[in-house]
């Protein structure tokens, strides 16, 4: 079991947040967001394991039915409806980008992070790991020009820190729970508010095509 | 309970302005909401200043910087409401607004309100972040306000940027909290227990801890360089919610900063955290000088002047002592002066129909009270005697130059720049001829009061502050400044 939450899951969830950066259609994204939300979850659940605490157990329930169902169908039926103008298109051409990422890591491994391996000891590469997670999905959001694109590289980044809190040994805390409640609630008016008014005006979710502030 | 009242009464606002469907109710409402929000910090600065800290419940705490903040917030909220009904009633008949979107406004008005509110008084870090992440979602919908290209455009830049730095800002709250957990401590954590409680962690990762919170809070307070967002949703929100952006937004968030400061302080000593205040201030300031003489809108030129007022609070609090006492009555000042323009840049744009600076000639001609107010905005947020940024800035250089040479002389260079930039725009637009299609005369009489109102009382503050605010001042200064 251990190989399992403490390893196949947290892989995954890595894995899903380099795999944002070389996936080309949004489709992908969208059922990758949903991946990593399930590997987060089942991390979750893994802890629930050991602690029997009700409201991280309701608070799996959440992210499982946001994360897990809602969120990637909202983001699929998007892509669907507004097939052709969806484009996944980076700043950084993919080779670039994979530099880039990799400097990434190797910072998250250097002394500037180094004192945060300490925290937990016992998990100290996990959360060395979570950290990974969170400047990979920072340069998802800045390299990026779809709107969705960029969505997801917040909810990864959401996904990265709250990766980090179970690591950390911080999953049962309220304080931390409420906030991902609040975070899970506010991203869900944003994605289906936002996300249609910006293509209702621009025609296409392409940031790139904003050029209304060049003044 | 007059802190519930607070709050209870701008959710009770927001709740009527929702269900009712006469625009006169939704008005009287709103600003009769800011007026008893007013009238109870009042109260409640008065209780903080002879009594300490106010905690009726342990959740909520309201220490001297906290009321003072939640001074500023009553003030320009007020101030913003009255301004936003008549504004508002001068855009519908432009036919810019209908009464589905005026009904949208003042609920998301009176939510904001009360979300700033809550985040002030709030004895906790984690409910603290909640309510300035609420605030992005009601601020957002509301940059959004015209929805038009480029107000969406803002919105957005503005929401994937904040939420961002808001969620650095979580990771670095996150990073605290793990102190606590190690003494098994449930619940929400307040500020006291993280203060009693951080000394555990390592040195080095409070350092990392506060270099995320000053950078994910710094977002929303603006600082160069994640201030990116701020110029672009400054100019395409309404004028009253520019207002309070300004005058309101970027002060709590600076306030949740502060605190942490507070905390690092108590262990890393004030050296680390000052430095990193003082780097970011100056950075602040020196961008805002070099950007403010290209400008073309007057509102982003308001918003870079934001920026670079922000940026002087932020260095006086770094600098400490006499520069922290200076940096919090800049904070008081900039926050009624700024509004005060906005609001009078809103009256402008009423009468001409623009917001490029090109395009506004003489305003004194055409808008005799309005230009007047604006000119004295402009010569008071540059720093002109008798307005209280004068002396302001003066104590913060003077506070600075023994420790910080290089920083105090830079910083001089650039309020020069920014007094020179700041004047060549102003008089342009006040001075020369105007257009002959624009006929002489205020556009609304009513929108004339809130901007002279904020620079009557930023002058009269600037020539006596009262013994209660003097003694919040001067207990801020000890709590939050080493």
């Amino acid at each position: 079991m251990d190989i399992f939450f403490n390893q196949l899951l947290p892989a995954t969830f890595f894995l899903t947040t380099i795999y944002f950066h070389l996936a080309r259609k949004n489709f992908g994204i969208a059922i990758g967001y949903g991946i990593q939300s399930l590997a987060i979850a089942l991390i979750l659940l893994g802890s629930f394991f050991d602690t029997r605490s009700l409201t991280l157990l309701f608070i799996i329930i959440l992210l499982v039915t946001f994360k897990v169902i809602i969120a990637p169908k909202f983001f699929i039926g998007l892509v669907k409806k507004h097939e052709v103008k969806f484009s996944s298109s980076a700043y950084l051409n993919l080779p670039l980008s994979l530099i880039v990422i990799s400097v990434l890591i190797a910072v998250v491994h250097s002394r500037v992070f180094l004192p945060l391996a300490s925290l937990v000891p016992a998990h100290s590469e996990l959360v060395l790991l979570a950290i990974a997670g969170m400047l990979v999905s920072l340069f998802l959001v800045i390299n990026r020009k779809g709107a969705l694109s960029q969505i997801v590289g917040v909810l990864s980044l959401e996904n990265s820190i709250v990766t980090f809190a179970i690591f950390s040994g911080l999953e049962q805390s309220t304080a931390l729970q409420v906030g991902i409640m609040f975070d899970i609630a506010v991203w869900f008016v944003i994605a289906t508010v936002f996300v249609s008014m910006i293509y209702k005006h621009f025609g296409t979710l392409d940031i790139t095509e904003m050029k209304q502030l060049r003044d | 309970m007059e802190l519930f009242l607070i709050i209870g009464v701008l959710l009770f606002s927001a709740l009527v302005c929702s269900l009712v469907r006469q625009r006169g109710v939704i008005e009287v409402i709103s600003v009769s909401a800011s007026t008893v929000a007013l009238i109870i910090s009042l109260f409640v600065a008065l209780k903080v200043s002879t009594q300490g800290a106010y905690s009726p419940f342990p959740i909520f705490s309201v220490d001297a910087l906290g009321a003072i903040v939640m001074l500023i917030i009553a003030t320009v909220g007020l101030a913003a409401s009255f301004f936003s009904v008549f504004y508002l009633r001068e855009e519908t008949k432009k036919m810019i607004v209908g009464f589905r979107r005026i009904k949208q406004y003042f609920v998301l008005l009176n939510l904001f309100l009360a979300v700033v509110f809550f985040a002030i008084m709030v004895n906790s870090p984690i409910l603290m972040w909640i309510s300035i992440e609420a605030t992005t979602l009601s601020t957002a919908f509301l940059i959004s306000f015209y929805n038009k290209p480029s107000s969406m455009e803002a919105a957005w830049k503005y929401l994937i940027i904040n939420s961002v730095g808001l969620l650095l800002a979580f990771f670095g709250t996150l990073l605290y909290l793990t102190s606590v957990r190690t003494f098994g401590a449930d619940g929400f954590i307040s500020w006291e227990v993280l203060i009693a409680n951080a000394g555990h962690l390592d040195i080095q990762v409070m350092k990392i801890a506060f270099i995320f919170v000053l950078i994910g809070y710094g977002t929303k307070v603006g600082l160069f360089p994640m201030h990116t967002w701020l110029p672009d949703a400054h100019s395409k929100a309404p004028v009253p919610v520019s207002a309070l952006l300004s005058g309101v937004l970027l002060n709590v968030a600076l306030v949740a900063v502060l605190r942490f400061k507070l905390v690092t302080d108590v262990f890393v000593g004030n050296g680390f955290s000052a430095r990193l205040l003082i780097l970011f201030g100056m950075a602040s300031i020196v961008a805002a000088a070099l950007i403010i003489f290209t400008q073309k809108n007057y509102k982003r030129l308001l918003a870079y002047s934001s920026i670079e007022n922000i940026g002087i609070i932020t260095l006086g609090f770094g600098i400490g002592g006499l520069g922290a006492f200076a940096a919090l009555l800049h904070m008081i000042y900039h926050a009624l002066i700024k509004s005060s323009l906005f609001f009078s840049a809103g009256s402008l744009f009423l009468k001409y129909s623009s917001t490029k600076i090109s395009n506004i000639r003489g305003a004194i001609g055409a808008v005799p009270f309005t230009a007047a107010l604006f000119l004295m905005g402009f010569l008071a947020i540059t720093g002109i005697p008798p307005f209280g940024l004068f002396l302001t800035k003066l104590y913060i250089l003077s506070a600075g130059i023994a420790m910080h040479p290089y920083a105090v002389l830079l910083a001089l260079a650039s309020f020069i720049v920014l007094f020179i930039g700041f004047l060549r725009h102003g008089a342009a637009m006040i001075f020369g001829e105007k257009p002959t299609d624009i006929k002489p005369g205020e556009t609304n009489r009513w929108l004339v009061f809130p901007p002279l109102a904020l620079l009557i009382i930023a002058l009269y503050l600037s020539v006596h502050i009262p013994p209660f605010l003097y003694t919040l001042i001067t207990n801020a200064v000890a709590i939050y400044s080493s």
